[in-house]
């Protein structure tokens, strides 16, 4: 009777400890103190800065969207309104800039951007 | 550099708006424009838009036709633009022809809707296009998605989009690479799970040869 199963349990042998450890530490070569050197509180670290890694590259589309939306309130309000009333007008209009571009227009193309405004009072 | 007169932005927007969705409500009231202009730059322009007298007509449409009941009783708040404002915008229409025609624009920056996401461009730039995107390198390239082209002295809008062959913004594909490593480390305490996947972002990176104006506004 031939086992064609058996071969299926033996497993690769897994690398040597050092080999295996040295990915992590690889990741942890920059931390102070014995999460640095000590395989056990690297690992911890380690996997700990990855997951916050995931969050922060979420967290930070975010972040861009809030940081053009308070640059296009400080660009309405030098022009005496605000932003609900220049979304409302440009949608109205059917003008599609996302707020990145309109963002950068208050910043670079400052009479582009003042002309939004009296475009939005209009409607 | 051409310049035009202060204070001329008008109701052209409110002209071409009406123009446009003429089946809704085009709403714009001289007096209401005139207290909110600040600048002269703006011009806006529609798709099939050909000439701006016709505009005031369009205005006369009625909230009342679009057949709802509820809409039967709302008074239109428009009024139909003073003959001075025609005037105006036929002025800044004109103006704006000219420069375009004498080549007098100076630079142009254009705003270019690309695997989408929108990016203000201008002659020379570099631009990153993240994600999958199929132009291979060496392809020269145009953009036929534009926003909004702006000079010194004037700004083309799109409503959403300019005119296609209105703008001309051509681009070179000049290097397709990959971004650097992103780790995505997932893992739940005490649950036994954990998952580490490794991901590359396709990048696409274009040269704006040049952003150009190729026809005059309201040139069908």
């Amino acid at each position: 009777m031939v086992f064609l199963t058996s071969p299926a349990w033996i497993r690769a042998a897994k690398p040597d400890k050092f080999w295996r450890r040295r990915r992590t530490f690889r990741l942890s070569a920059h931390y102070f103190g014995r999460a640095r050197n000590c395989y056990k509180t690297a690992i911890i670290r380690v996997e700990k800065a990855l997951s916050y890694a995931l969050v922060g590259r979420q967290q930070k589309k975010k972040d861009m969207v809030q940081l053009w939306e308070q640059r296009l309130e400080a660009g309405c309000a030098e022009h005496g309104t605000s932003l609900p009333v220049l979304r409302q007008g440009l949608m109205r209009c059917n003008v599609l800039l996302n707020r990145k571009t309109l963002a950068d227009l208050a910043i670079w193309e400052p009479r582009t951007f003042k002309v939004r405004g009296s475009q939005l009072a209009m409607e | 550099m051409m310049s035009l007169p202060r204070r001329l932005a008008t109701s052209l927007l409110g002209h071409v708006r009406s123009h446009i969705t003429s089946a809704t409500c085009g709403t714009s009231s001289a007096g209401k424009s005139a207290s909110v202009l600040w600048s002269c730059r703006t011009l806006s322009l529609a798709p099939g838009v050909s000439s701006c007298p016709s505009l005031v007509a369009s205005l006369r449409t009625s909230a009342a036709q679009l057949g709802s009941a509820s809409y039967q009783d709302v008074q239109p708040d428009y009024e139909v633009v003073a003959e001075t404002e025609n005037k105006i915008t036929a002025d800044v229409v004109s103006q704006v022809n000219r420069s375009i025609a004498d080549r007098s624009t100076g630079r142009l920056f254009a705003v270019v809707h690309i695997n989408g996401k929108q990016f203000k461009v201008t002659d020379g730039d570099l631009v990153v296009v993240q994600g999958q995107w199929p132009p291979a390198l060496g392809q020269q390239l145009r953009l036929e998605k534009v926003l909004l082209v702006g000079s010194a002295d004037f700004t083309l809008l799109g409503r959403p989009v300019l005119d296609r062959g209105m703008a001309a913004v051509e681009a070179t594909v000049i290097e397709k690479s990959l971004s650097h490593t992103k780790t995505i480390f997932r893992k739940k305490k005490r649950k036994n799970y954990r998952r580490i996947n490794f991901c590359r972002m396709p990048l696409t990176t274009l040269r704006i040869n040049s952003v150009r104006l190729e026809k005059t506004v309201d040139q069908s």
